[in-house]
């Protein structure tokens, strides 16, 4: 689904990702880890297609695609979602305006009917229900007002909405307590299946108590040194990060 | 600085010998009005005389400093091109045209309930000639204001609205100004009696190179409250310059929306005076222009009586080399205490080239008020384009909707639904999507 081949990406002269290679495959959850400034979200705004970013070298293949080559709006109606380590406050604009212009964007692209105002309701509800929101949060501006919490549980709403086949959440656990980080991954987990796949970046490993990643990847220095499965983000959280760079133990990229 | 003038002769060099088109079309204006009464001849002559003194305003006057009227001196895009037609604004007004529509003055819409009236200049004088006397020419000052001087001189009808005291219009009339030889300069004259309700949509809209010179007065009695709208889509090669000044009384509500997105260069002087304790008034706007439009605004609000309210609003949209200009004075009497004044001027900018100059003008000369004002400069929010377009939308239809988003709390301000769902879905298809 995601080949990511060699891939150095620079912000203003300076270097962030330093060759980058990760496969994804349809149905997998992988787990992207790694202190603070290793190149964790840089990755995931590359891939939805954020302004600002030098591409020095490498590819990234989505579905046969240069996925580089998109405006990030085709990558959305190509089935790309990135969750926002920050969403965006946009007043003036009801989440249901905006979210039924996204999903019949969307749905045009796939040839599919665009949805009536009532026909958008219905699934709307369907989707926040078990998220704990209000159908009220429809009629609320974007992101405006909204709490923490709040603010990661619409991302995960317009994930649900959206229904992409590669989701990348971008810290989508910081700053959650226990209840709505729950909520959350069970949003997440409520999706799986076997044809999307998730990159889930997140600096604790608390998250993947409850998305439980297929594979786990650790970011350092803008290459990926550490690659294993769900055990590797334990000996993450019990040693932390440090012993990292001194202690590369080259692991078999099973399957990555 | 107050509306000061500057009356010397240099600086007003081309009026002098262009003036004589003014002159000779004011002979024949004055020809024409024979059968008006005394009173309404001596306004306009006054008028005119104010206009040979002051002249077409020029860049050095102060209050012209960035709107460059030098086009106008020569009286020829007044007289000799009257607008032309234009697709017509849709009708906000329930009830579709009304037979009201009277004389020589505008098309009007709408149902006029028991207890109003649409008259023409020549029918009011019949029905009401105190009223009329009273009011016109009063409210709106041509003394110190050369293009209301222009107007009062040469407007040959008016269209004068009446409310009888109680009277409660709760649809609003629409009057649509297009094209002909009469359309250069609308007049109208909105009285509100005591108690009563008056909501009423002027439209401007036309075709070609031409000026429009706009003047209207309400007179708000106590306790009456007037919604006023105007929407000017003028021609891309127009001039319009449109006064609007409400007098007051005690008690009484005005609100004033002012859609400018038309014309080449659109100036529009909007005042109201408060001259009752307990009134309040609500001066808000919105503008939206491109290519090397200029759009104007000047408000002025007159406190001059205690507890009162007043509240501007005004939101610009400017692209490609356009240019905004923004003037707010508030004036706080010395009797005006607990006055609560709030003034906004807010714009967004989308192009490079595009400019805006505001400015604040406060005279506080009461102590015990509250007087706020704030102004600020933007550009779209890229973080937020991109937001949009993460979810699947495309970049043209993102400019849009964050375009109409920041317009918003203006559009909440248009009362008259069909009027600001209009405007709405301009504001929403303003960039032409490659997509769709």
């Amino acid at each position: 689904m995601l080949q990511i081949r060699n891939l150095h990406v620079s912000i203003d002269g300076q270097k962030i990702l330093r060759g980058i290679d990760l496969d994804v495959q349809p149905g997998t959850v992988h787990a992207v880890m790694g202190p603070n400034g290793s190149g964790k979200s840089t990755l995931a705004s590359v891939l939805a297609g954020r302004d600002g970013y030098e591409i020095e070298e490498g590819s990234v293949t989505y579905n046969g695609q240069d996925l580089l080559d998109m405006d990030p709006e085709i990558r959305a109606r190509e089935g790309v979602f990135l969750a926002f380590q920050y969403p965006v406050e946009v007043p003036g604009v009801t989440t249901m305006y905006f979210m039924r212009e996204a999903v019949n964007a969307v749905r045009k692209h796939r040839g599919e009917e665009e949805l009536s105002a009532g026909e958008f309701l219905k699934l709307a509800r369907q989707k926040i229900d078990p998220l704990g929101m209000e159908a009220d949060m429809l009629k609320r501006a974007i992101n405006e007002g909204f709490s923490g919490g709040e603010k990661k549980r619409s991302e995960i709403f317009q994930m649900a909405m959206l229904e992409p086949k590669l989701a990348v959440l971008d810290e989508t656990d910081s700053g959650l307590d226990i209840d709505a980080l729950k909520i959350v991954a069970d949003g997440v987990n409520s999706l799986r299946s076997a044809d999307r796949s998730f990159v889930v970046i997140t600096h604790y490993q608390r998250l993947l108590n409850y998305i439980v990643p297929d594979y786990v990847h650790v970011l350092s220095d803008g290459r990926i040194e550490l690659s294993g499965d769900k055990n590797l983000a334990l000996e993450l959280e019990s040693r932390g990060y440090g012993w990292i760079n001194d202690d590369v133990v080259p692991q078999a990229a099973a399957g990555v | 600085m107050s509306f000061r003038r500057r009356p010397r002769e240099s600086d007003v060099p081309a009026i002098a010998d262009r003036a004589d088109v003014y002159l000779e079309r004011f002979n024949d204006a004055l020809a024409r009005s024979a059968d008006e009464p005394g009173w309404l001849l001596e306004r306009r002559k006054r008028a005119m005389e104010r206009f040979l003194q002051l002249g077409i305003p020029s860049l050095k006057h102060e209050e012209y400093k960035y709107t460059d009227l030098s086009a106008l001196a020569d009286g020829r895009l007044l007289f000799a091109t009257p607008p032309g037609g234009a697709d017509a604004l849709p009708s906000y007004a329930a009830g579709g045209a009304s037979n009201l529509a009277t004389g020589t003055g505008p098309q009007v819409l709408g149902r006029v309930p028991h207890g109003a009236r649409v008259q023409s200049l020549a029918e009011a004088l019949r029905a009401e000639p105190d009223l009329v006397q009273r009011h016109l020419g009063t409210i709106a000052a041509y003394d110190d204001h050369a293009l209301c001087a222009v107007n009062t001189a040469f407007f040959s009808d008016a269209t004068v609205i009446t409310a009888e005291r109680g009277a409660v219009l709760d649809e609003p009339i629409q009057l649509v100004f297009g094209d002909g030889p009469q359309g250069s300069l609308p007049r109208v004259l909105i009285v509100a009696g005591r108690n009563s309700s008056v909501q009423v949509v002027e439209t401007y809209a036309g075709s070609g190179a031409y000026w429009r010179n706009a003047v209207t007065e309400i007179h708000a009695e106590e306790n009456a409250r007037v919604d006023h709208y105007r929407a000017q889509v003028e021609s891309l090669d127009a001039y319009h310059t449109g006064r609007l000044q409400a007098s007051q009384q005690r008690d009484s509500y005005v609100s004033s929306f002012s859609i400018s997105f038309g014309a080449t260069v659109a100036r529009n002087d909007i005042g109201t005076r408060l001259n009752g304790s307990g009134c309040e008034c609500s001066l808000d706007g919105l503008y939206a222009v491109r290519g090397d439009q200029l759009v104007d605004h000047h408000t002025s609000i007159d406190h001059a009586m205690p507890h009162c309210n007043s509240h501007q609003l005004y939101k610009g949209v400017l692209d490609d080399r356009a240019k905004g200009v923004f003037n707010g004075k508030i004036f706080v009497r010395p009797d005006a205490q607990k006055t609560d004044a709030v003034q906004s001027n807010k714009n967004l900018l989308l192009s490079d080239e595009s400019e805006v100059n505001t400015k604040p003008q406060l005279e506080i000369d009461a102590n015990d008020v509250r007087c706020t004002h704030g102004a600020t400069i933007g550009q779209l929010d890229s973080e937020a384009a991109f937001y949009l377009q993460s979810r699947g939308i495309g970049a043209d239809r993102a400019r849009n909707l964050l375009t109409y988003a920041f317009a918003a709390d203006a559009l909440e301000r248009i009362k008259v639904a069909p009027l600001r769902e209009h405007f709405e879905s301009l504001l929403l298809n303003r960039f032409a999507s490659q997509e769709s």
